[in-house]
């Protein structure tokens, strides 16, 4: 059938694609509607499509989401520059909204809402972003394969004893990126260098795209330990209870250096031509409403003082956080690539 | 009417160049951003990834090779050289493989092999609860699902030069006393080489620019490391300077199979050309020569296809059969539509051009045109990316930027067509159409087109299919609202949501195999 087309059938076809094709690649970058929002993620869908969801629920405003990598957006972002058809950036790391920020991106705010919500430690100076939930890199372990007591520091995984038994994120992570500046405004970077090159020799075969996979990986015995953001953890459990999983913070010692942690922000972007509705967005995810969401679907640690994490969490008073301030994560960022990359993990 | 052609030529001409400089700026850009990378990046690249990832793309590429040599002549053989029940339909089904994208047969390997998945079950009744299989997620993993999923070009290549093969040869060798085997050894085998390189130098090409099956298999090679370092790096100078390693190796090898394909010319001393006889095997010979080949059709192609229909038909994949899969579908077929029209009306005048005035220039143009030969996805993403930046940041995020990405990409596939259905009209036709009183328009009309439009289909057709399964560049380059099938495969897949992932894969495969007909009665080197 497909050779029988008649000739003019054919050459309106082959117009009809020529005008589409023009039309559809100009016009593009340019379409949008009166209240719909665009927004780049960085997170995974299946983590905050949910969370969008619900605001469209109760608002009516329509939502288009792009979820790629952070690092990946940010870089569109700053190439698309005012012509960019996002409204608001979301990310799953501080740092990169950081950068977004000093890279003249983002959009400062003056919100009251936002400033009563959430704790200043958990936001740009200026409020250009906003941190919405909270969450640990810890490490995961199979109950029956380790036991809690073996493993007291992070730096402990760089130990030979765990050869081919830990799984790693790839460095492209963000999260793996803020974690390894923690650690290097910590220890400096003698003791992270030699840290990695431990990490490295012992999750050779195991370094995942996904901190799901890890979990996964360690829940059925294929490695002992992983480290991944605490979340995934508890999401896992939530599905399979009887998983033989647990979390366990790490450097909790007289001294150590605390949990690493990072938090899952937005900011509004500069050139938006939507800045009421953004607005409005913001103030839906820091109100005590949407905080929840993060705490209950996501299991992450809500930032709101009043809103209480899901009761399977670590009481979040129990434990201690590393000391860094969340803005320092973008300028340490640099230097930690080279090391990342000098190291040579995946 | 030489004088219109003279004068239709010279805006033409330009289109042309237009054309293939579009093509070239690009991967020149890379170039030149990776020529211009600080030393210190180069250095601290050479001392650390470098040697690792040319190792393993250089290994997997070695190994893959190896088995689909192994696999691809032999089955080639079987078909063509014995008689059992059923061969014809064997000879179908062993090119069905070309229908499964790498990451839809990576997905469903990293379920069977996976820990504790179905095979190690298997194993384990066999030798004890504590054994163990290797990992899919490895070395072995990555060269066993690349090597089922490519061995076709081989068979298909092997098939045909057994095919075209004058026997006299070997009926002069087993006179002259040879044995059988050292018949095929020393006859058989050496005249088929040019194809076997050939088919085997496409292996490696597809296998060094494969994005999809070792990203989700997690083995690093340079296509997967450029990717990496595109998402994972706020600048991409290590990007290009590992695309540029990348174009480099993938240049070796699609000169070498031009090379060869150009050699796998047939020498006859007489005009007289007779089939082969087939040898015919007994039950124990045909129930051997069908397991053999129900294992490879089976591994490579039928328990993948079944595992995604049982997939499909679960309750969790039906639950996402919602508008926003339809979407998906939309997109896909939008994107694969438009790439395709572009990449035919690109395509036309440089292959016009290069049949009708094959001159130095015209020539040149269609040579640069198959540059998306050495542009791996990722590679082509990067290029455009770069190239658009530079020169017109209007477009960034936009479907233009995407399209463009898939037409430098795919054009090879279509010039392949379009190529030979320009070159086998000859210009005497349309004169004599001339001199019969038709004009130039009538002449287009109802000669010239009607004599090229089955190549046009095919290109359009072999375009479109490519483009709705590509990966990485459409990855990178999606705007806003443009996530496609291939897209949501890779996305649940790399959480190892398999059911999920079942119905977009599914109907990609499906989607596959009417264009693979047409592959196998046409151009099969474009898959």
């Amino acid at each position: 059938m497909l050779f029988t087309c008649s000739l003019p059938t054919l050459r309106r076809t082959i117009l009809a694609g020529l005008m589409f094709f023009v039309v559809a690649g100009l016009l593009a970058p340019y379409a949008q509607a009166a209240d719909k929002l665009t927004i780049y993620s960085g997170r995974g869908e299946r983590l905050i499509k949910p969370v969008l969801d619900a605001f469209t629920a109760s608002t009516g405003i329509q939502i288009e989401l792009l979820s790629s990598g952070t690092t990946e957006l940010v870089n569109r972002l700053k190439a698309e520059g005012d012509r960019t058809s996002a409204d608001l950036l979301i990310t799953n790391d501080a740092g990169s909204l950081e950068l977004a920020r000093t890279a003249g991106l983002l959009r400062p705010l003056n919100m009251r809402e936002v400033e009563r919500a959430i704790p200043a430690q958990f936001r740009a100076p200026d409020n250009a972003w906003v941190g919405l939930s909270g969450r640990f890199w810890i490490v995961v372990y199979n109950t029956s394969l380790v036991k809690p007591d073996q493993v007291k520091s992070l730096l402990d995984l760089a130990d030979p004893k765990w050869k081919d038994k830990i799984a790693i994120p790839n460095s492209g992570s963000e999260y793996l990126q803020a974690g390894v500046s923690v650690i290097r405004a910590t220890h400096g970077d003698e003791k992270t260098r030699q840290f990695l090159q431990g990490l490295k020799a012992n999750a050779d075969g195991q370094v995942y795209q996904k901190s799901s996979q890890i979990v996964d990986a360690v829940a059925k015995g294929q490695v002992a330990l992983g480290i991944v953001n605490h979340y995934y953890i508890y999401r896992h459990l939530a599905t399979q209870p009887n998983a033989p999983i647990a979390a366990l913070m790490p450097d909790q010692f007289e001294g150590g250096m605390g949990a690493i942690m990072n938090v899952a922000g937005i900011g509004i972007v500069k050139s938006t031509k939507h800045l009421d509705s953004a607005k409005l967005l913001v103030e839906f995810l820091v109100a005590q409403a949407g905080q929840k969401l993060f705490a209950d679907l996501d299991k992450e640690y809500p930032l709101h003082p009043d809103v209480k994490a899901d009761q399977a969490l670590v009481e979040r008073k129990s434990f201690r956080a590393a000391l860094v301030p969340l803005t320092k994560l973008a300028e340490l960022r640099e230097p930690t690539l080279t090391l990342i990359e000098q190291v040579g993990l995946r | 009417m030489s004088t219109i052609r003279q004068q239709l030529a010279s805006p033409l001409q330009l289109l042309a160049l237009a054309t293939a400089g579009l093509i070239l700026l690009p991967l020149g850009y890379v170039t030149a951003q990776a020529l211009s990378a600080d030393p210190a990046v180069w250095s601290r690249l050479w001392s650390t990834r470098i040697p690792e990832l040319l190792f393993n793309t250089v290994s997997l590429a070695a190994s893959v090779a190896v088995i689909t040599l192994f696999l691809g002549v032999s089955t080639a053989w079987l078909v063509t050289r014995t008689e059992f029940p059923g061969r014809r339909l064997w000879e179908g089904a062993l090119v069905l493989p070309l229908a499964m994208p790498t990451y839809v047969l990576a997905y469903v390997y990293s379920y069977l092999l996976g820990f504790g998945g179905p095979v190690e079950h298997l194993w384990q009744l066999l030798a004890g609860p504590q054994a163990r299989i290797f990992s899919p997620h490895s070395y072995w993993g990555a060269t066993l699902v690349m090597a089922l999923d490519t061995f076709p070009f081989v068979y298909l290549l092997s098939r045909s030069a057994l095919l075209s093969m004058n026997v006299s040869f070997e009926e002069v060798a087993r006179a002259s006393g040879a044995s059988r085997l050292s018949t095929l050894w020393r006859v058989t085998l050496p005249l088929m080489r040019p194809s076997i390189a050939a088919g085997v130098a496409l292996v490696i090409l597809y296998v060094v620019s494969d994005f999809g099956a070792v990203s989700l298999l997690r083995y690093q090679t340079l296509t997967y490391a450029v990717f990496q370092q595109m998402t994972g790096r706020s600048d991409n100078t290590a990007a290009s300077i590992l695309s540029l390693l990348l174009v480099a190796l993938a240049l070796i090898f699609l000169i070498t199979e031009r090379w060869f394909r150009q050699r796998s010319r047939f020498y006859q001393t007489t005009g007289r050309y007779r089939a082969p006889q087939r040898h015919q095997y007994g039950w124990l010979g045909t129930i051997a020569i069908t397991s053999y080949l129900g294992l490879i059709v089976g591994a490579a192609f039928a328990l993948p296809a079944s595992l995604l229909i049982q997939w499909s038909l679960s309750p969790e994949a039906q639950a996402t059969l919602d508008s926003r899969f339809f979407g998906f579908v939309w997109n896909s077929g939008l994107l694969a539509a438009s790439a395709a029209t572009g990449g035919v009306l690109i395509g036309l005048p440089l292959a016009y051009l290069a049949s009708r005035r094959p001159t130095l220039l015209n020539v040149g143009c269609l040579q640069a045109a198959y540059a998306g030969y050495v542009l791996p996805g990722p590679v082509a993403a990067l290029a455009v990316l770069v190239l658009f930046t530079k020169l017109a940041p209007v477009f960034y995020g936009s479907v233009l930027i995407l399209i463009v990405a898939y037409v430098i990409h795919f054009l090879p596939a279509g010039l392949q067509s379009l190529e030979p259905a320009l070159q086998q009209i000859t210009p005497n036709l349309e004169e004599v159409s001339r001199t019969l009183g038709f004009g130039m328009r009538a002449t287009w009309r109802r000669v010239t087109l009607p004599l090229v439009r089955n190549g046009f289909v095919v290109a359009w057709v072999l375009m479109f299919l490519q483009t709705m399964k590509e990966l990485p560049a459409t990855l990178l380059l999606r705007p806003v609202g443009f996530d496609t099938l291939a897209i949501r495969v890779w996305m649940e897949a790399s959480e190892e949501y398999f059911q999920l992932a079942a119905p977009a894969a599914l109907l990609i495969v499906l989607l596959s195999l009417p264009a693979l007909a047409l592959l196998v009665s046409k151009d099969w080197r474009a898959a």
